[in-house]
């Protein structure tokens, strides 16, 4: 399961970037693209904003086809104060294009790609292709949250992908 | 090798491609050589129509046991009766999703011309403009910069010969309507025009050329042919005319896996349809309803010389890699 969550979240930063090139956090010091998954982080209370923060909900296998099929689901969240120029009057557009960003990358055809095994990036090798591929459902977006001047939204992907053999 | 599972996709799409109906020539997709292509640029002549949905086929062929003995016992069985039909929903309402899900001929709304009297198909069409014999391609026509000047981004135009007196199939490109008799057309030298599916929209007017948003299905223009404004399409239940074409629809599997089926020659077999699906707002609430096209379609035999059989349909599966089989 881990290698179709990595292989996700590896997925949508290239094509959030490729979309949006200037959308980047500075996270432990280092500027990256503006996606990161909540698990892989130090815990924290502050939020970063202007950026998608992933995290992994739940599970569910099916064992009834010749590979287990795990589908996952995904929580994507995104927040933005709107920017300080604007004095926060921009927020609402802001968010707006961050809702498009994401519904531009999930849509992208196609919606699959080829699963990655990442589990030898630590010691520093690049991730290499699987068998399988994962695929993922239209995203859903929930209602929009505000608080103060805060604009948050969550949208939620059903992802999918065949458990292969020998595979954590 | 990773074990081969059903194929799972999200949509599937629909490749169209003329029967020449002179000689009752269909387009024969070759999967062997052509299963593979890219779904977003078709190999000529397969026009790309889109994203389908509700897509369901159905085979009538009947099966017969052959009976013996006392009791009689089934111990051989026979087909009878050979039949299948597909039907589906367009998701656009282009002129050729339309054309194919009207069951019959449609008709251009050809822009009207002055006094024009109300007809239910289009009254008297507007004098068609003469495309100048140099510089056309089937993306550009040269129309002279008077001309032009009947043309904005925009405008959608129909392009054929003019009605002379011809009988039988007409329309360039793809048979669009069959004439039985030209007293039936009478006077109409925009019939052609009316019914053709050689259409396009300008999306640009530069210096008398006419550059179309995409290229018009029947290609260059032929001597003679002119250029008919329309508004829309129409068609009519009872119509006579029925369509035939090959059928092509890909299910692109989420694995890399991809089911074809190939219809070499589908005849419509309803008319004109339409669906409502109700159109769900975030706030959970229906306050519209999106109309799809529905079409229905039987299917025609065409003979596979590899074995002489006659059939109707051509399934294909082209594995994933590394796939058992």
């Amino acid at each position: 399961m881990q290698n179709a969550k990595d292989t996700f979240y590896l997925m949508l930063q290239q094509r959030l970037a490729a979309l949006n090139p200037q959308r980047v956090i500075v996270l432990r010091g280092q500027l990256r693209p503006g996606v990161l998954v909540g698990e892989n982080e130090a815990p924290t209370a502050h939020t970063p904003v202007n950026c998608f923060r992933l995290t992994w909900t739940t599970l569910s296998i099916d064992r009834t086809s010749a590979m287990p099929l795990a589908a996952m689901q995904c929580e994507i969240r995104y927040a933005t104060d709107g920017s300080r120029p604007m004095a926060a009057m921009d927020r609402g557009r802001l968010l707006s294009a961050m809702d498009s960003e994401l519904a531009a990358a999930l849509a992208r055809s196609p919606q699959s790609t080829p699963k990655l095994n990442c589990s030898a990036t630590d010691s520093g090798s690049a991730p290499t292709p699987m068998a399988t591929s994962i695929f993922w459902s239209q995203p859903v977006f929930a209602p929009l949250t505000a608080t103060g001047e805060r604009l948050e939204r969550t949208a939620t992907v059903d992802m999918f992908a065949f458990q292969e053999a020998g595979e954590a | 090798m990773t074990p081969s599972t059903a194929p799972l996709h999200s949509r599937i799409r629909a490749y169209f491609a003329p029967v020449d109906r002179a000689t009752s020539t269909p387009t024969l997709f070759d999967p062997a050589q052509l299963g593979g292509f890219s779904l977003d640029t078709p190999p000529a002549p397969w026009l790309d129509l889109g994203c389908i949905a509700r897509f369901v086929r159905v085979s009538s062929t009947k099966y017969q046991p052959l009976l013996a003995g006392a009791p009689a016992i089934a111990v051989a069985q026979a087909r009878t009766e050979v039949d299948a039909s597909v039907s589906f929903e367009f998701d656009a309402w282009g002129k050729l999703q339309s054309a194919l899900a009207s069951g019959s001929q449609q008709m251009n709304l050809l822009a009207t011309g002055p006094g024009a009297a109300p007809n239910g198909s289009g009254g008297s069409a507007a004098a068609p403009v003469s495309i100048v014999e140099s510089g056309n391609t089937a993306s550009a026509l040269n129309v002279g910069p008077d001309a032009a000047a009947q043309f904005a981004p925009g405008t959608l135009i129909a392009v054929d010969t003019d009605y002379t007196g011809q009988t039988g199939y007409i329309g360039a490109g793809v048979s669009a309507a069959y004439v039985r008799s030209a007293a039936a057309i009478g006077t109409d030298i925009d019939y052609v025009r009316r019914v053709t599916l050689n259409v396009a929209v300008v999306a640009s007017v530069n210096e008398g050329v006419l550059q179309l948003a995409s290229p018009l299905p029947a290609g260059t223009p032929a001597a003679g042919m002119r250029i008919s404004r329309l508004v829309g399409f129409c068609d009519r239940e009872g119509a006579s005319f029925f369509q035939e074409w090959s059928a092509l629809f890909i299910l692109e599997g989420a694995q890399g896996d991809r089911v074809l089926f190939h219809y070499p020659r589908l005849q419509p077999m309803q008319s004109s349809a339409e669906r409502a699906e109700p159109l769900i707002s975030s706030a959970g609430t229906a306050p519209l309803e999106r109309v799809r096209l529905a079409a229905a379609f039987r299917a025609l035999p065409v003979r596979d010389p590899n074995d002489s059989e006659t059939v109707v349909c051509f399934r294909s599966y082209l594995p994933a890699p590394l796939r058992t089989i």
